[in-house]
């Protein structure tokens, strides 16, 4: 096989690998990001319904 | 407990790696004299990514021994994100090797013992997530799949000794006890993508896990305030 004709074969298999890697590393840190944006709104939810009962326990 | 190595660095190192070795492997090693010729290259990623890919089916292996003997749900969840790599990884081989296997052997697949074997592994491991999704209680979702890991790491050294103890197949053994069959530079190229894939491979390992925990502590805050 000529380099001109394993150029094809190569170049497809590298661009496979690394579409697929870049992808999946982009997709996973945005999950974390949401992920951790959700959990930081949830406790910060948690903390506000405990303030009132907090404060009514003090009175 | 205080990571050793932050996660930015683990990428960072993977990245350096990856890119170092398929430099060498492009512009210092030489175009194969055998018949593969230049289609060789797909050598340099193809290689490290299925040999990662067995890796993480070996961490899941020892995952689900070790949830078996503690019970304890991180071993669990380390087995299912290392399960769900070496998937992703062992589709990527897949997928490249039947390229390779187009422009080396002229046909996209071939029934021989190397890649038999490899295309089970993709199958019991693609059942493992069958599993998983059918059983609802999850100390129970976790024993059945530690079983199933356990028994589906059977496949990994059949496939990692198929071309050794049968070497009529098409496919090559890279590395025997007789050397590594190729030139120190290509060796060398290979060599330091093994590392790079590795190091991604940690480096999406801790990611996955850290996704997984991020999923519990939702699930454990939604609960906590009531849906």
């Amino acid at each position: 096989m000529t380099i001109e004709e394993g150029v094809k074969y190569v170049a497809a298999a590298y661009a496979i690998i690394l579409a697929v890697l870049v992808i999946y590393y982009f997709m996973s840190a945005r999950r974390v990001a949401v992920l951790q944006r959700d959990v930081d709104l949830l406790e910060e939810e948690a903390k506000r319904r405990q303030a009132p009962a907090g404060e009514a326990g003090a009175e | 407990m205080k990571k050793l190595v932050s996660a930015p660095a683990l990428f960072i190192g993977a990245g350096a790696f990856l890119i170092v070795g398929l430099m060498l492997g492009f512009w210092w090693a030489p175009v194969d004299s055998s018949s593969m010729g230049f289609s060789q290259k797909i050598f340099y990623y193809h290689a490290p990514i299925a040999e990662t890919s067995l890796v993480a089916f070996g961490v899941a292996f020892v995952a689900a021994i070790m949830y078996l003997r503690t019970q304890d749900l991180r071993w669990d969840r380390l087995g299912y994100v290392s399960i769900r790599l070496g998937l992703l990884f062992a589709i990527l081989v897949m997928i490249t090797g039947m390229i390779w296997g187009k422009a080396s052997w002229g046909t996209w697949w071939a029934w021989e013992p190397r890649l038999t074997t490899f295309l089970l592994v993709c199958f019991l491991y693609a059942a493992y997530w069958v599993l998983r999704s059918v059983v609802d209680e999850e100390q129970r979702r976790a024993t059945y799949a530690a079983v199933f890991a356990i028994i589906a790491f059977i496949d990994v050294p059949i496939t990692w000794f198929a071309t050794r103890l049968m070497p009529e197949g098409l496919h090559p053994a890279v590395i025997t006890s007789g050397g590594t069959g190729m030139e120190s530079s290509m060796f060398a190229s290979f060599m330091i993508s093994m590392v790079g894939m590795t190091l991604l491979l940690a480096a999406l390992i801790r990611r996955d896990l850290q996704i997984e925990t991020l999923k519990d502590q939702v699930t454990d805050l939604k609960t906590s305030l009531g849906g």
